[in-house]
């Protein structure tokens, strides 16, 4: 997890060299997702969960998805992405869609990709994957600091394991319903009904884990989302916070 | 939905036309809206130069600490939209009603990913119409109580 940088090893996340001070907490937040992403999850391998994080980060360049963007219809683009790894190509085009173009996204496109050979766990840990990767990569661009090296994947097997309450609900994926969690995942929604975009990856529950780890860092931890009150002691009033969410998401077009 | 409940506590309310129309930025209610749309709009859509611009503007209006944490939520919003738009959830039905007003004055219904969200009949979106000042005066109540959200501790905000 350590990466050697002019003759000498530095952890991930080394903010010294930073413009300006980087707050401790998000730091550790990027380094416990960092060392998430090289290990196997529950079912691709670390090597595998790498595979993605690159692809991620190829599809950025990808020339069909700039065409597919810029494009009236996704559909009028047709080409196969240009892509870095030897990643299934369902698994590819799913990467490089919801990296590039999430807003356009269809429960018919999210089917092509089961016909063609993902599985729904498979397809969610891939959602888990670009998300965390895309998130921590976005505060490096936003505040002109290198990318961070990806990391070594660790040795191992996929899990396997499906949570046994996860269920059809409203969305594309089975989610697991609050009344429905086990043991295993008994904590992931904190002891609350848990909101649509909490239970969105329950299928698989590590990823609901490094969602809130990462959330509690970028935005505000679990309690205080709900109350409008509170800025979390950050330099950014509330009101400045919910400005940039709703802004950020109004030129994702994301309805949620 | 927080934008709003969140202004009407501690901006004494804001425009929320500012989140589909940059222009409004001056109207919003939300100081240093400006900076802050510039800068988010130029991150997400990968504009090297156009980001390095807002950066310097917002670091120069609010400061260094204001200029992380505004990365950091810009990075949040990255992720979540993405868990919403790939796993396609629905809007939480209790939200439904109340941001039925919403949607309808953002053009939100335009969204691809709307069509998540079953559509609502026009009785709930009556009921939800009448929960949203409800709601809003509940929270000024709890602030007024609790003696809570009273602005915010950053002088560059206060002054603004």
């Amino acid at each position: 997890m350590e990466s050697a940088t002019a003759g000498r090893r530095v952890e991930p996340f080394d903010y010294q060299a930073a413009p300006v001070v980087v707050r401790p907490d998000i730091a550790e937040a990027h380094r416990k997702a960092w060392q998430r992403l090289a290990r196997a999850g529950n079912w691709w391998s670390g090597a595998e969960r790498i595979a993605i994080a690159a692809e991620m980060r190829g599809a950025r360049t990808c020339s069909v998805c700039r065409d597919r963007k810029a494009a009236l219809s996704p559909a009028a683009v047709d080409r196969e992405h240009e892509s870095c790894t030897d990643l299934p190509k369902p698994a590819i085009d799913a990467i490089h869609r919801m990296s590039t173009d999430p807003g356009r996204l269809t429960k018919a496109w999210y089917e092509s990709k089961l016909e063609t050979g993902l599985t729904p766990e498979q397809y969610v840990e891939i959602v888990g994957v670009v998300v965390t990767v895309i998130s921590v990569d976005t505060f490096h661009l936003a505040l002109g600091l290198p990318l961070e090296p990806l990391p070594e994947p660790v040795p191992g097997e996929p899990t396997r394991y499906r949570p046994p309450g996860a269920t059809q609900e409203g969305a594309w994926v089975p989610t697991i319903p609050s009344d429905r969690l086990t043991e295993a995942e008994a904590d992931i929604y904190h002891g609350s009904r848990g909101f649509y975009v909490i239970r969105a990856m329950s299928l698989v529950p590590d990823e609901v884990r490094m969602l809130d780890t990462l959330s509690k860092a970028h935005y505000l931890p679990h309690k205080q989302v709900g109350d409008p009150a509170s800025s979390g002691n950050r330099a950014i009033s509330r009101p400045q916070i919910e400005l940039l969410a709703a802004r950020v998401s109004a030129v994702n077009q994301c309805f949620y | 939905m927080l934008l709003r409940a969140s202004g009407s506590i501690q901006s004494g309310g804001v425009d929320v036309a500012v989140v589909r129309d940059a222009e409004a930025a001056d109207q919003s209610g939300v100081p240093h809206a400006d900076a802050l749309i510039a800068f988010a709009d130029a991150v997400i859509t990968n504009d090297e130069s156009g980001t390095s611009a807002a950066r310097t503007q917002l670091r120069d209006d609010l400061g260094a600490e204001a200029l992380v944490d505004a990365s950091a939520v810009v990075a949040n919003f990255q992720r979540m939209n993405r868990i919403a738009d790939a796993t396609g959830i629905p809007l939480d039905r209790p939200m439904r009603s109340i941001t039925a007003e919403l949607q309808t004055q953002l053009d939100l219904d335009g969204f691809v990913s709307a069509g998540n969200t079953p559509r609502m009949n026009p009785v709930s979106k009556a009921i939800g119409r009448l929960l949203l000042p409800i709601a809003l005066v509940g929270l000024r109540a709890f602030k007024a109580l609790t003696g809570r959200g009273k602005g915010h501790s950053n002088s560059t905000i206060e002054s603004s």
